[in-house]
């Protein structure tokens, strides 16, 4: 065989198979409205449109009963117009049935249609209609789910019918699941091609379908068959790269800042957090670091003019009477009674104790000053 | 004599200038009054007129959207139903002539837009004077109030129309009458279901393919 002989074979090959798809399709599709009609129109013949100028109706009969399709007629009228048949064809169907189906390729909308069914010149079925409001379309195509930028979100877009004059009266049921569940939510929309769905879970696979009818205004129908469900997994919980860092550096920042003004400010904070308890270490020099508290050894061995001796603290007399009622006062000496030449010996002594004292206890009365009001007083060591 | 022109000419500068020295100028006021009050005047007129603009009305923004005639599709359907439940006080006097609301698309996309046009208004006229008369002989108040409302909406959908550009045909002498365009009804239940039918059919598709909302 020729290059081009094989060509035309190839090519014929090609558009059978795809007119048989069609067919196929076609023929699935008739179907599925078939078995749905069944299920939601009461009466008899079910009728439905699928463009602006074909009506289809068909009835269901018992195999048992049925007969041939010529020994039905279908006849039809418009109103103000003579009447019309329609030829019949049977085809089988499920269950033990017979279809006969009758369909019209043009038609006239807005206006009413008398349809009679006879069998054998009796009737069995009649009905009036409008035909534009027995649509029954097609399911919209290419149902495509898209993440937004927003989490928790799908944007479902799907192609409308492809239907003259009808685009505005679209209306649109958008059905989404969980993936594996059974409960899902319900959303219309109205002359749109595409719906965000709101409220998701996030890392969560959903499925979505879709359904189309004419919104009953000047047409109205019935709901298609539902879309082949689209699957879609949600954006996971993880934090967008962009937010972390953003977040990262305006918390350094924010970090650095508070450090700063902290340092400039630290003298004063650490003075109010942290306030120095004052001790008499350093009127001690020695007394907690070298010798550990322990005060008797430090005045042992403490040295230097300032300080005191610690004779004039430690006496190995013990103390005498004449000490104990002898007390400094302040003002001017009280006159004495006599007092036993001891005393009188030690009174002398005391006052030069005493003025060795005035002298040499700078420090301590300067100590003494500092917390005179914490202690009381007590001379009588003196 | 003896002035010479250039002379006069001067004599009268002096005087003028003597007038204005006086608080007067004569030739001057008399030709500004002249020439002031006319313009003035003028202006005002101009302003009067502007402000009350007679003569052609301002063009209205087209009406595109279609939930305006879902609006009068219900109330027709409203008045439907309630011709269905009249039973005394609701009927037509004498037949009237109403237009046919059947639509083949493959007819109707063969006609023009003037012609689809003129199809639409002529039924709207056919309508008003079918459901006017219906009014007329109408004595159950419910449903007259229906019945005002329909004819108001044929006025508002006029205005719709207008909108769009779509101008009102003016009905022969002797009015719209048989044709295959047209037929006879006989109840007032048919009238309102012709009604009903014809917004939702011809009008819709001369609405929602009007060119000025595309």
């Amino acid at each position: 065989m020729t290059n081009d002989n094989l060509n035309k074979l190839l090519v014929f090959c090609v558009l059978f198979c795809a007119q048989k798809t069609s067919i196929v399709h076609g023929v699935q599709a008739l179907e599925t409205k078939v078995a749905l009609l069944l299920h939601v129109e009461p009466e008899n013949p079910k009728c439905f449109a699928e463009g602006t100028s074909d009506l289809t109706c068909f009835w269901e009969e018992d195999e048992e009963r049925a007969g041939s399709a010529d020994q039905y007629s279908f006849i039809y009228t418009y109103q103000n117009e003579n009447s019309s048949k329609c030829a019949v064809t049977a085809l089988p169907a499920a269950g033990g049935k017979r279809l006969y189906f009758c369909r019209l390729s043009q038609t006239q909308l807005f206006v009413p249609l008398d349809i009679r069914v006879f069998r054998d010149n009796l009737l069995i079925h009649n009905r009036s209609l409008f035909i534009e409001v027995v649509f029954l379309l097609d399911p919209p195509a290419n149902l495509t789910l898209t993440s937004t930028e927003t989490q928790g979100q799908l944007k479902a877009s799907w192609l409308p019918p492809s239907l003259k004059y009808m685009g505005d009266s679209m209306m649109y049921e958008v059905s989404y699941t969980m993936a594996g569940s059974h409960i899902g939510k319900v959303e219309e929309v109205q002359a749109s091609s595409e719906l965000i769905l709101r409220g998701l879970q996030l890392g969560t696979k959903y499925k979505v379908r879709i359904r189309v009818k004419l919104d009953g205004i000047s047409y109205s129908g019935y709901w298609s068959a539902w879309t082949d469900p689209v699957l879609m997994e949600t954006m996971s919980g993880d934090l967008d790269p962009l937010i972390v860092s953003l977040s990262l550096v305006i918390s350094l920042v924010l970090t650095l800042l508070s450090l700063i003004v902290l340092m400039s400010h630290r003298r004063f904070l650490l003075k109010k957090i942290w306030p120095i308890i004052p001790t008499p270490e350093s009127k001690f020099q020695g007394l907690f670091k070298v010798y550990g508290g322990d005060f008797q050894v430090w005045l042992g061995h403490s040295t230097g003019g300032l300080w005191l001796r610690p004779a004039y603290f430690y006496s190995k007399e013990f103390p005498a009477p004449l000490e104990v009622l002898s007390e400094v006062s302040l003002g001017p000496a009280l006159p004495s009674s006599a007092l036993p030449p001891k005393a009188s010996e030690a009174l002398g002594e005391e006052e030069d104790e005493d003025k060795k004292l005035k002298r040499v206890e700078t420090p301590q009365e300067h100590w003494l000053m500092d917390h005179g009001e914490d202690c009381e007083f007590d001379n009588s060591m003196w | 004599m003896g002035q010479s022109i250039k002379e006069l000419r001067l004599q009268l500068v002096g005087n003028r200038r003597a007038n204005v020295r006086n608080g007067e100028d004569p030739v001057r006021d008399y030709a500004d009054s002249d020439m002031e009050l006319p313009p003035r005047l003028f202006t005002l007129l101009l302003m009067l007129l502007e402000w009350t603009r007679p003569g052609l009305p301002s063009p209205l923004r087209p009406i595109c959207d279609l939930r305006v005639l879902k609006h009068f599709i219900e109330e027709a359907r409203d008045a439907q139903a309630a011709m269905l439940t009249c039973k005394e006080g609701c009927g037509l006097p004498e037949p009237v002539t109403v237009p046919q609301t059947k639509v083949d698309f493959s007819v109707w996309e063969r006609k023009n837009a003037l012609e689809q046009a003129q199809e639409v208004q002529s039924g709207l006229w056919l309508l008003n004077k079918a459901i006017g008369s219906l009014r007329a002989s109408v004595t159950n108040t419910a449903l007259q109030s229906h019945i005002d409302n329909s004819l108001i909406n044929i006025f508002r959908i006029g205005k719709v129309l207008r909108s769009l550009n779509i101008q009102e045909c003016t009905p022969p002498a002797g009015g719209v009458s048989g044709g295959e365009e047209t037929w006879r009804v006989s109840s007032a239940s048919e009238l309102l279901q012709v009604h009903v039918n014809f917004l939702r059919g011809k009008l819709q598709l001369l609405l929602s393919n009007a060119p000025v909302c595309h």
